[in-house]
């Protein structure tokens, strides 16, 4: 986990792809959290399928939400 | 650069809204980071906007912030399955502009039915890596003016990367081209990060209708499928009956949309 800028960031994995353009993401200590992607992600046209390693923003106040703001290569 | 912090909204000045950059904001409460603005170019000249945050209000008074300091339009790209995030940008005025299916193709010529194409006589596929530079760049100019002069090119898929001025292919290595002897007749362009993505496929206007379009599809995916990939992406806009025709013809099934917003 790295907290840069005051903005916590954990590695994960995608686990399930849902509707709505959301995905349930697995983090490194087991953690589900329900994510979407962030806007720049989406402006670059960035695929986020399931088993994508990719790493996750977490809001400072609710664990159980997150946003994806990178795609690992592998 | 506008650094000074500075609130829209006398009723939630907890949300301070500070522009840390040229094309860049964030949003700031307790010292936090709750929400972020990017602003970015694309090579075609379109200003495209993304904001992301926590909660609707500090969404808007991001918006408030950025549309007030970036010249109109504004443009910008949400899946449309999201249905939160597109009616946030639909209260900050962004309208709908125009759909672009996301088609996921099968690469295997048994699914494809592409296994016996061939392109027609007198015309051969040049593989990507193998083509002349200055006939691609010929036949992408070519190519790029007919479509500017009808449809408008703004309606193909979106370009990301930023180019230098003037210049439209950023690797010829990506291109596989059908050719004559003397001049190219049609490209497509094949880029592979993690997921193969056709990012164009064209063939000049005189050329159409011969069978050439679908070559240089068979030649893309037979290759993909060589090498081991099952599928590929290609993002379509929605009144391009030809390339959708195109892409279902081959079993291409449409797996999300996105629609380009604008103010």
């Amino acid at each position: 986990m790295t907290k840069n800028k005051n903005v916590i960031e954990v590695e994960g994995r995608v686990v399930e792809c849902l509707r709505s353009a959301m995905f349930t993401v697995e983090l490194e200590n087991g953690h589900q959290v329900l994510a979407h992607i962030s806007g720049k992600i989406r402006k670059n046209y960035i695929k986020i399928m399931l088993e994508d390693r990719v790493l996750v923003e977490l809001p400072p106040y609710d664990l159980t939400r997150g946003r994806i703001v990178f795609r690992y290569r592998n | 650069m506008n650094t000074k912090p500075f609130s829209s909204g006398l009723s939630e000045n907890a949300v301070m809204i500070t522009r840390v950059a040229d094309r860049q904001w964030h949003a700031l409460q307790d010292d936090l980071v709750v929400g972020r603005g990017h602003a970015a170019h694309r090579p075609d000249g379109r200003l495209f906007v993304s904001i992301d945050a926590w909660h609707d209000t500090t969404f808007d008074r991001l918006a408030e912030a950025m549309l007030a300091q970036l010249p109109a339009p504004l443009h910008t790209v949400v899946d449309e399955a999201d249905v939160e995030l597109t009616a946030a940008w639909r209260r900050a005025g962004f309208t709908v502009r125009r759909r672009e299916w996301e088609y996921v193709v099968p690469t295997d010529p048994r699914v494809t039915g592409l296994h016996d194409v061939l392109p027609p006589s007198g015309v051969t596929i040049v593989p990507a890596g193998a083509a002349d530079e200055r006939l691609l760049r010929a036949v992408d100019r070519a190519i790029r003016e007919e479509v500017e002069a009808t449809v408008g090119w703004q309606s193909m898929p979106a370009e990301v990367i930023a180019l230098p001025e003037g210049e439209t292919i950023v690797d010829p290595s990506k291109y596989a081209v059908a050719a004559t002897p003397d001049r190219y007749l049609g490209l497509i362009r094949v880029v592979t990060a993690i997921r193969p993505r056709i990012g164009l496929i064209a063939v000049r206007a005189g050329e159409q209708r011969r069978g050439i379009g679908r070559a240089l599809l068979a030649h893309a995916l037979g290759t993909l499928h060589r090498s081991g990939f099952t599928e590929a992406w290609a993002e379509v806009h929605e009144s391009n009956r030809a390339a959708s025709a195109l892409f279902e013809g081959v079993g291409a099934r449409p797996a999300s949309s996105n629609l380009e917003l604008v103010r």
